[in-house]
């Protein structure tokens, strides 16, 4: 019924209430009965499996031609990114490019597989049609399928594991941080059949990175509280050889020469390891001293060296992308991407082509972002893929 | 299922106040001069007392609009605001704030409910009139006298899942002048709750190592157990003449495993992360009233030493460790006063002083398979000190009963760094007498210095960081109608409105390391609302219902980092949107039925929210059910309570990675003994 005269909003709201009231009493026992029906249902997606290129049988060879010898070889068609994630939330990812339709896939492992990769994605090596992502905080390594992205095998209760270097089918090398050995595994079985120790490493100060070969010898950078190159025989499993160069050399490649190339970090300013200038050195493999050394400014932090196809050129990450001969007399004064308040955090050459593409990790929160350039510089591609990318592997 | 719930008794602080008979249901519609335009929360006994096991963390979860993330049970829980972050909340206990200086937040899975009597929310703006620093607001915390006459003992086991084992008691004694409590809990877990691991598969393998099948394993919460000891001393006197004299000591020995990450694949066999807590906080306290005046004096410390150990078993003989300690001394003091010299104004000041002097420091250690342990490495160390001073003068102003005002200044300095002046206004009116309705409004400025480890963390500590700055305005209006005897309803709806600006964040370096930049901009705004009924439904039946409802976006509105990125207008990661508790509570005779719930709703995990399979954390309801039971005798009350916690066994996560148990249950048996009492 309509009240005949001007009802307040305060006394409406009273008259509102009490009205409300009588009927809340009524059906007390009604709310009572919808509180305890408050029941859960978690929108939880675990993910549906898919099937990536169904029409590739697993581990089926792939390679043009129809070669079966995959060792060494890559295509440049596709090139997986291997996204960090946060520390400590499990959101590292995989993602998969492809060069030609320009098209990426993200999560395509846990699209694959129904489960996550886990815990800080470190690296990717590619043998043989399996794909092995290392996987640092999981302390697992997972091989997969890189037609299909499923996991074929994996290799667990690895310590703390950074980069894989294949020396056989049968017999492959995991260096680890914050530990003084490498592991010596096992593909075929996924199992550790042995370690290396270095020497004048301590356990939980050690750290051995990224490995590239000459010979029969390894040759593995020491970043984390270290300086120094160490000189492995594949064959004896035991270090033969080191070489002190400055504080946290973070990367290591070779060139058409059989030069080995390393950056340092410098450390940082505070640090009990001590805090110089970053170089640039590069070191003759054959009698593995030091040729060259090229000092930065004391600010500076040199990461990621890469080499293009040929060999013959040399790019790293310093705020800005560098690229340099490796005739050169000294470093280039001008980068050859410069930064555009971008976070560069990874870098890789495509081996076909030799174009360039970056990672900006943006503010490491988000999906991070390939730029890809032609080698002349120019922007061809960019794509998002996942939190932080940080690792490539070209297929 | 009522019927199948393990029937339980009461376990409450002391028998009048666990007593679970039918209250009386009483009207206030108070508005004291000291809260005039201010938006508080305040939880009354019950709900600090409800279940005697619980944390301030699970208090807050189901009574508060405030977001509770916890990275599992018994595990490190922080408190926010409004969509800001945990740093942004300051907590006092007794005045004294105990925020880390280090980490500038307060872990509230250490505080046990069962040591707080007394409890409030301050949000946003009307934090100002206590702190500086609660750009989100206050948790403020607080113990009082119990007011017993002669001995009181209470003594409450209580036994859980998971091999959860809880012991309590209390022991008081009072009389005209004198009141002394002693209170003690001791809790102990293994915690090893099963779930199943969405985040992992397990592989059958055939005899060439081929994978032939997979599945979710169910695995159990490994390595998780837990130790907590907390002793709490309080005395007070009272000269009956004005003055009261308090001292207050809080004992904290805590000694945590932390649980590994699902998506971890090492064998837990190998290795141990623990964490441990010393923490003795104490406060004095002299309070000197008069008819028109009062003032007050209030000197702590705080000494609090932590300790991480990682311990690895590297196959070798060898057992690495990696041991964190730090260690912070923490001095305050505090001079207060209050001058009412009418009916229509309050004139109040106080200065507050923290001194903290922290140290940090870790160290590698190798202890070989014969036991020598060798230190191996000392590795970076800061030991910082830093005086924190805070002073407010505010003046309120109630010219007519039906409408007041209030305006604080404050002014702070930390280290030799000043605020500018701080300011707040309050405003508040009442728009109808008859239903109490009032309406509401403030405004203020604020500040938030970086933490200790903001500026000297090493590696990646930032002495260049600016301090965090924010405005807030605050406006809405409540009510609380009722009849005396018959029922209450009071409700609550507030918009806020908040920019900060500066919002430090850790980021990572290209030196593998994480270093704090002042860069986030956000802008938090929302609503907050609030609803308590409060009713007897016979003589014998009551039932008190509250709720509340948050609309919390928290956006991102600073420069884009680079081009590529997608945050800017996003929701800030980690805050939900939509967040709501119900809980309530049906009395019958000496039973009482209890049931809680809550929703929070989707979670991004990313700074651009994306919906990608690991960008979110998807929305989830809570449910708990307890049902207690008093049983009076003449030599003493006994109380029987059975709680039933994820009372729907749902699968959810508050962290990424981090598991949280399924269905569980506790019960607690407690007796008061009624010695030199007379029995009634």
């Amino acid at each position: 019924m309509r009240s005949a005269q001007p009802v307040s909003g305060s006394a409406f709201f009273i008259f509102f209430c009490q009205n409300m009231f009588s009927r809340i009493k009524r059906y007390t026992s009604w709310l009572t009965l919808a509180t305890v029906l408050l029941t859960g249902c978690m929108e939880w997606d675990y993910g549906t499996i898919e099937d990536f290129n169904p029409d590739v049988k697993p581990g089926e060879v792939t390679t043009p031609g129809g070669s079966s010898d995959m060792e060494g070889w890559v295509s440049g068609d596709g090139l997986f990114v291997v996204n960090e994630g946060n520390f400590q939330s499990g959101t590292a990812t995989l993602s998969y490019y492809d060069t030609k339709s320009k098209k990426v896939e993200n999560e395509v492992f846990k699209r694959a597989n129904g489960f996550k990769l886990g815990d800080v994605a470190q690296s990717m090596v590619i043998r043989k049609n399996i794909g092995w992502v290392v996987v640092n905080n999981s302390h697992v390594v997972f091989a997969i399928d890189i037609n299909t992205f499923k996991e074929v095998g994996r290799i667990t209760n690895l310590p703390s594991p950074r980069y894989m270097h294949f020396l056989s089918d049968e017999k492959a090398y995991i260096t680890q941080l914050w530990d003084n050995r490498i592991l010596i595994v096992n593909p075929k079985t996924y199992s550790i059949t042995g370690e290396i120790v270095c020497p004048d490493m301590t356990t939980d100060r050690g750290s051995t990175e990224q490995m590239v070969q000459y010979g029969k010898y390894l040759f593995v950078n020491c970043w984390s509280y270290q300086r120094r190159i160490l000189k492995i025989d594949t064959e004896t499993d035991k270090v033969v050889g080191e070489l002190e160069v400055g504080i946290q050399p973070s990367s290591l490649v070779v060139d058409k020469n059989g030069k080995l190339w390393t950056a340092t970090d410098g450390g940082y300013e505070g640090s009990i390891f001590g805090y110089e200038a970053p170089s640039l050195y590069r070191i003759d493999a054959e009698t593995f001293t030091i040729e060259k050394q090229f000092t930065f400014d004391l600010d500076d932090s040199l990461t990621e060296l890469q080499t293009n196809s040929a060999g013959d050129k040399l790019y790293w990450i310093n705020g800005d992308v560098w690229c340099m001969g490796i005739d050169d007399k000294r470093p280039p004064l001008r980068p050859f991407l410069k930064s555009r308040d971008t976070k560069y955090y990874g870098l890789t050459i495509n081996p076909l082509n030799d174009e360039v593409y970056v990672a900006d990790a943006i503010d490491y929160e988000q999906q991070g972002i390939i730029y890809r350039y032609s080698p002349s510089g120019e922007l061809v591609d960019q794509f998002y893929v996942g939190i932080i990318p940080g690792g490539f592997c070209w297929r | 299922m009522l019927l199948l719930l393990p029937v339980a008794v009461e376990a409450q602080e002391n028998a009048p106040r666990h007593n679970i008979n039918i209250r009386e249901v009483t009207i206030t519609g108070h508005r004291p001069m000291k809260e005039i335009g201010v938006q508080k929360t305040q939880f009354d006994s019950v709900v600090l007392k409800e279940n005697i096991a619980l944390s301030m963390a699970d208090v807050l979860t189901f009574n508060s609009s405030i977001f509770v993330k916890s990275y599992g049970r018994a595990t490190l829980s922080t408190v926010a605001f409004r969509g800001t972050s945990p740093s942004h909340t300051q907590v006092t206990w007794n005045d004294m704030r105990i925020n880390s200086p280090m980490l500038g937040m307060t872990d509230f899975s250490m505080i046990p409910s069962y040591f707080i009597d007394d409890a409030s929310l301050l949000h946003g703006t009307s934090s100002v009139n206590e702190t500086g620093g609660g750009l989100g607001g206050l948790v403020k915390l607080g113990t009082r006298p119990a007011q017993n006459e002669g001995f009181g003992v209470q003594y409450i086991q209580g036994i859980g899942s998971f091999h959860t084992y809880d012991e309590f008691l209390r022991l008081t004694y009072g009389n005209d002048h004198w009141q002394t409590s002693t209170r003690v809990v001791y809790s102990s877990s293994k915690n090893d709750f099963k779930y199943r691991n969405r985040d992992k598969k397990e592989n059958i393998y055939d005899d060439e190592m081929n994978i032939i099948g997979s599945y979710y394993p169910t695995e159990r919460n490994k390595h998780a157990s837990f130790k907590d000891f907390h002793l709490l001393q309080e005395v007070y006197y009272n000269t009956g003449k004005g003055d009261r004299f308090g001292l207050n000591a809080w004992y904290i020995g805590s000694n945590r495993e932390l649980p590994m990450l699902t998506t971890d694949y090492l064998d837990d066999m190998f290795f141990e992360n623990r964490q441990r807590e010393q923490t003795l906080r104490s406060v004095l306290s002299w309070d000197h009233l008069r008819r028109t005046w009062k003032s007050g004096l209030k000197l702590g410390y705080i000494h609090t030493w932590m300790a991480y150990d990682n311990k690895e078993d590297r196959g070798n003989g060898d057992l690495s460790a990696t041991r964190s300690r730090s260690c912070i001394d923490t001095f305050f003091a505090k001079a207060e006063g209050e001058f009412t010299p009418s009916e229509k104004w309050l004139f109040s000041g106080n200065v507050t002083m923290h001194y903290h002097d922290a140290s940090n420091y870790q160290y590698w250690e190798t202890v070989s398979s014969s036991g020598e342990s060798t230190m191996v490495q000392p590795g970076e160390r800061y030991d910082k000190g830093r005086l924190e001073l805070s002073g407010a003068v505010s003046a309120k102003w109630r010219p007519i009963e039906r409408f007041g005002m209030s305006l604080v200044l404050r002014e702070e300095v930390y280290g030799g760094d000043w605020t500018p002046l701080i300011p707040a206004f309050f405003v508040d009116g009442v728009i109808s007498k008859r239903g109490n309705v009032v309406a509401k409004a403030s405004i203020s400025r604020n500040f938030r210095f970086p933490t200790l480890n903001d500026l000297y963390f090493l590696p990646g500590g930032n002495v260049n960081l600016k301090k965090e700055s924010g405005w807030s305005y605050d406006a809405g209006v409540s009510f609380e109608v009722g009849r005396n005897g018959s029922y209450a309803l009071k409700g609550s709806a507030n918009w806020f409105d908040s920019h900060i600006d500066d919002w430090i964040i850790w980021l990572p370096t290209v030196k593998g390391f994480f270093s704090p930049r002042n860069l986030k901009k956000v802008h938090a705004y929302g609503v907050e609302t609030s609803l308590d009924l409060n009713i007897l439904l016979s003589p014998e039946w009551q039932l008190e219902v509250g709720s509340t409802f948050s609309w919390t976006p928290s956006i991102n509105e600073g420069d884009k980092f680079s081009a590529g990125d997608r945050s800017v207008g996003k929701q800030l990661p980690y805050v939900p949107e939509y967040s709501s508790t119900v809980s309530g509570r049906l009395a019958w005779r000496n039973w009482s039925l209890g049931y809680k719930w809550c929703y929070y709703s989707r979670r991004y995990t990313m700074t651009s929210n994306e919906n990608t399979l690991t960008g979110y954390l998807p929305p989830y309801y809570m449910n708990n059910l307890s049902l207690e039971k008093v049983l009076k005798f003449k030599w003493a009350d006994l109380s029987l309570k059975g709680a039933v916690n994820n009372l729907f066994d749902e699968e959810y996560l508050s962290v990424l990675s981090r598991p949280m148990p399924g269905i569980n249950f506790e019960f607690f048996i407690g007796i008061t003994p009624k010695w030199g009492k007379k029995h009634k």
